[in-house]
């Protein structure tokens, strides 16, 4: 007996990869089969030079563990599609030349003397091919609303474990440069549980404040991908040195009160649900996202204290009708999505009660742009000291959007127009009861713990007690693998004093799209 | 603010977007740390301070913003500061001053109007002339003026940068001042205390090697018993300079001038931070980093008196230790 699961479909016996290579409704006479006792006689695994043996042994002890004698073939074979699944997914073996052989341990011509005659024995061997352990890469990028160039090397497999070194450099449209080195490892030889060390330095202009952030620390992360369900969860610990300088002659005074340096030491999770059929033009399914950060509170020191949380809904669907009609018309989808997001300033320390500072314009939420609220500037909602965005503690943004096939284009086509209309609004937590007192510098910036909470309840309150600020239009998306550009023409409809809005013609390219 | 930026927008597109949006609301109010930056109606003095001595508008501990601080009051111009670092500058230094935003109407907020730009300290002098109630005593620039200048910004800041950025004795005063307000992480002020050191370094380096002719790309090996001797040989000569003066002021001017507040600057500050008693070292003379000994035993007291006289008349009941 001889069976082969390959990942890459080149093999006889493909499979998806959810789902075991044995058939949902076997053959009776194979079905008995399965449920026969079997045990594994030997795994062996060729090609595989670089890599170590104690990451190889955690993924093969499954196999060979616990062989009770009621141990089926069944069990079995799902147990080596399993381990042949997350062996695919260290990604560190290529997929040509990747197979699972299996074969009957009795019908080994020699050796056979010592084997459990009624039960099934296996010998199984993996062949793989390693991938090149340096890559070098140079290229363009486009992340939300910037451009850039970088190169990148990635060192794979470094110690043998799959662990990668992943090194970085790049500069672009507002990001002067930027270098990170990223250490990740598997934990456990699990390729869905990964933990990874980066350290970072980059230097970024933001012009809609008026300065430039300098960054530098480094984080530690752990990972964590439900390969089900497709969930992920990722928390981290980062501690970033931030420098707010390189300030534009007319920086306002809110963003000179700024100036200068702070450490940052945090702790993050974020939690993605994707199922979307395709993040760049998604026909149906729907996001959801959430990322939580806990920073300088207790003790994890810094010269920020927050708590700050930001939640993303977002969805698609198509109009049924058209698609009914005929197979290979294009159907129209409707989509839309909602961004919530909040800051609360902690008092430093373990003390609850204890002087708050206020938010930094680097911690606080920024709102509007062509990949976010369209028909606005980068930054152009929220309060504004002069012609500085500086930011807000809580908002909400939503979008609606339908997308319409171009004429004469197939289901596949990357091209669709879009109608929408987005809006949202962005507010800072404000020190009431202490406005305009004598007209002088504050006595004090620090904010009791009542005064934060009466802040907040007044910037959430706010929220809803005017309409928000929209802009709705019309534009080409282009949806390509690695990012979606859009070419709108929009208007606004409704503003606030000192909102930045963009009349007319908008380019955004990006990945992630109000 | 065009959207276009050159073709002109077609006539009817221009109706149209001359018509949205439908609805103007207020302004969204300003997060509550720039609520006090932006309160005020004054112009603003961005110096090295403390919050709570800003507030009352005391002496700053840096001797550059106290010399413009001081010439600021001299000529009676009416502002407040504001702490800040250097990063706030347009110039990469302090001071500067943030002239007050045009005032705007009744309705419509501060932050409506853009921030005006920015005072350079080079400018300084001039703005304090146009906007102050009082001119200060003006001096002719001539060769002496320049030399005695050239006192200040030599001998004596080598000396105050060796005393307080170099000197191990007053690494916790440095601390005080410079390195914890940036940041309250050790990683972070390590580095900041190392960046100033060598920032002190260079600058004494820059001016005691253009004397001494030396190779600049040689590290020199500073000699500060010679940069304190120079330090006192300069008080004394500014304080022959003001017991030849017919007036409290120096060069004979009625009123004091911008090279009063300059040298005023040095000897409250040395006064003040480098004249041991706060430390507890009692009155060992010996100690050269105790520039504040050096100001009181310049000439027969005349620079400690000027200081005095300074003090009272710009800021009355302000002592030497701090209120």
């Amino acid at each position: 007996m001889a069976a082969s699961l390959a990942p890459g479909g080149s093999n006889a016996a493909s499979h998806s990869p959810r789902t075991p290579s044995i058939p949902d409704t076997p053959a009776p006479a194979l079905s008995d089969h399965l449920l026969t006792p079997a045990s594994i006689s030997s795994v062996e695994v060729y090609g595989a030079t670089n890599t170590r043996r104690s990451l190889l042994d955690h993924l093969f002890r499954p196999l060979v563990e616990n062989p009770g004698p009621t141990t089926t073939l069944g069990e079995l074979l799902n147990r080596i599609n399993r381990a042949s699944e997350k062996l695919v997914r260290l990604d560190i073996f290529k997929q040509e030349g990747y197979g699972v052989f299996i074969s009957d341990a009795r019908d080994r011509p020699s050796g056979a003397s010592g084997l459990h005659p009624e039960r099934t024995e296996l010998d199984v061997s993996f062949r793989v091919k390693e991938k090149s352990r340096l890559v070098l890469s140079a290229g363009t990028d486009f992340g939300n609303a910037e451009g850039s160039a970088y190169t990148n090397a990635v060192l794979r497999n470094v110690f043998g474990g799959a662990e990668s070194l992943s090194v970085n450099a790049s500069t672009g449209t507002r990001t002067r440069s930027a270098y990170n080195a990223v250490f990740s490892a598997p934990l456990n030889g699990n390729p869905d549980l990964r933990v990874g060390v980066e350290g970072l330095q980059s230097s970024t202009q933001k012009p809609w404040a008026s300065h430039e952030e300098q960054l530098a620390g480094g984080s530690l992360r752990l990972v964590w991908l439900a390969r089900k369900t497709g969930d992920s969860h990722a928390l981290a610990y980062s501690g970033v040195w931030r420098q707010l300088t390189g300030l534009a002659t007319g920086a306002s005074p809110t963003v000179r009160a700024d100036a200068g340096d702070s450490l940052k030491s945090s702790i993050t999770h974020t939690f993605t649900r994707d199922r979307r059929d395709s993040p760049t033009l998604p026909q149906r399914g729907y996001l959801f996202r959430t990322v939580s950060e806990l920073a300088g509170w207790g003790p994890l020191h810094g010269d920020v204290s927050f708590f700050k949380s930001e939640a993303e809904v977002a969805g698609a669907s198509s109009l049924l009708s058209t698609a009914r009609f005929h197979k290979s018309w294009t159907p129209i989808t409707v989509g839309g999505s909602l961004r919530l997001g909040l800051l609360y300033p902690l008092a430093a320390g373990f003390s609850f009660g204890g002087p708050t500072s206020p938010s930094r314009i680097n911690d606080r939420f920024q709102l509007g742009g062509p990949t976010d609220v369209r028909g606005f500037k980068l930054g152009g909602l929220g309060p504004h000291d002069g012609s500085d965005a500086v930011g807000g503690d809580v908002f909400a943004a939503g979008s609606v959007n339908m997308m319409f096939p171009l004429p004469r284009t197939g289901p596949a086509s990357p091209l669709r127009i879009q109608l929408f209309a987005n809006g949202g609004r962005l507010v800072a937590l404000r020190n009431e009861g202490r406005e305009k007192e004598n007209g002088g510098p504050d006595s004090n910036l620090a904010l009791n713990s009542s005064a934060v909470l009466r802040g907040m309840k007044s910037a959430v309150g706010e929220l809803a007690s005017e309409l928000p600020s929209l802009a709705a239009g019309v534009g080409l998306v282009y949806a390509h693998p690695v990012a979606r550009f859009e070419l709108n023409f929009s208007l606004p409809i409704i503003r606030r004093e000192g909102e930045q809005v963009r009349k007319g013609l908008q380019v955004g390219v990006g990945i992630n799209f109000l | 603010m065009s959207v276009w930026p050159s073709p002109a927008v077609p006539r009817p597109l221009q109706q149209l977007f001359d018509r949205v949006p439908l609805l103007t609301y207020d302004a969204n109010v300003l997060p509550a740390r720039s609520q006090s930056a932006t309160s005020s109606r004054l112009p603003t003095l961005y110096v090295f301070s403390t919050d709570s001595d800003a507030r009352l508008g005391a002496p700053s501990y840096n001797p550059g913003c106290l010399k413009w601080q001081t010439f600021l009051k001299l000529a009676r111009v009416e502002f407040q500061i504001v702490p800040a670092t250097n990063h706030a500058s347009p110039t990469g230094a302090l001071p500067f001053l943030l002239p007050a935003r045009p005032s705007p109407s009744a309705s419509a907020s501060a932050s409506a109007s853009p921030a005006p730009a920015p005072v350079s300290s080079a400018r300084l002098q001039k703005y304090a002339l146009e906007h102050g109630q009082h001119k200060p005593a003006e001096q002719t620039p001539t060769l002496r003026l320049d030399a005695y200048q050239a006192l200040l910004d030599v001998p004596i800041r080598n000396a105050w940068l060796q005393a307080l950025y170099l000197e191990p004795r007053h690494a916790a005063l440095l601390d005080r001042l410079y390195v914890a307000p940036a940041s309250s992480s050790r990683w972070v002020q390590a580095t900041l205390r190392h960046q100033l050191r060598r920032a002190a370094e260079a600058e004494i380096l820059k001016t005691s090697s253009s004397a001494g002719g030396s190779a600049s790309a040689t590290p020199i090996l500073v000699d500060e018993s010679a940069m304190y001797a120079g330090a006192r040989d300069a008080l004394d000569a500014l304080a022959d300079l003001l017991a030849e003066s017919e007036t409290d002021w120096f060069f004979g001017a009625p009123s004091p001038s911008l090279f009063d507040a300059s040298v005023f600057a040095y000897t409250h500050l040395m006064r003040r931070l480098l004249d041991g008693g706060a430390d507890g070292e009692g009155e060992d003379l010996k100690i050269p980093a105790r520039l504040g000994a050096l100001v009181r035993a310049a000439g027969t007291g005349e620079l400690e008196r000027h200081q005095s006289r300074l003090l009272e008349m710009l800021w009355p009941g302000e002592s030497l230790s701090g209120r």
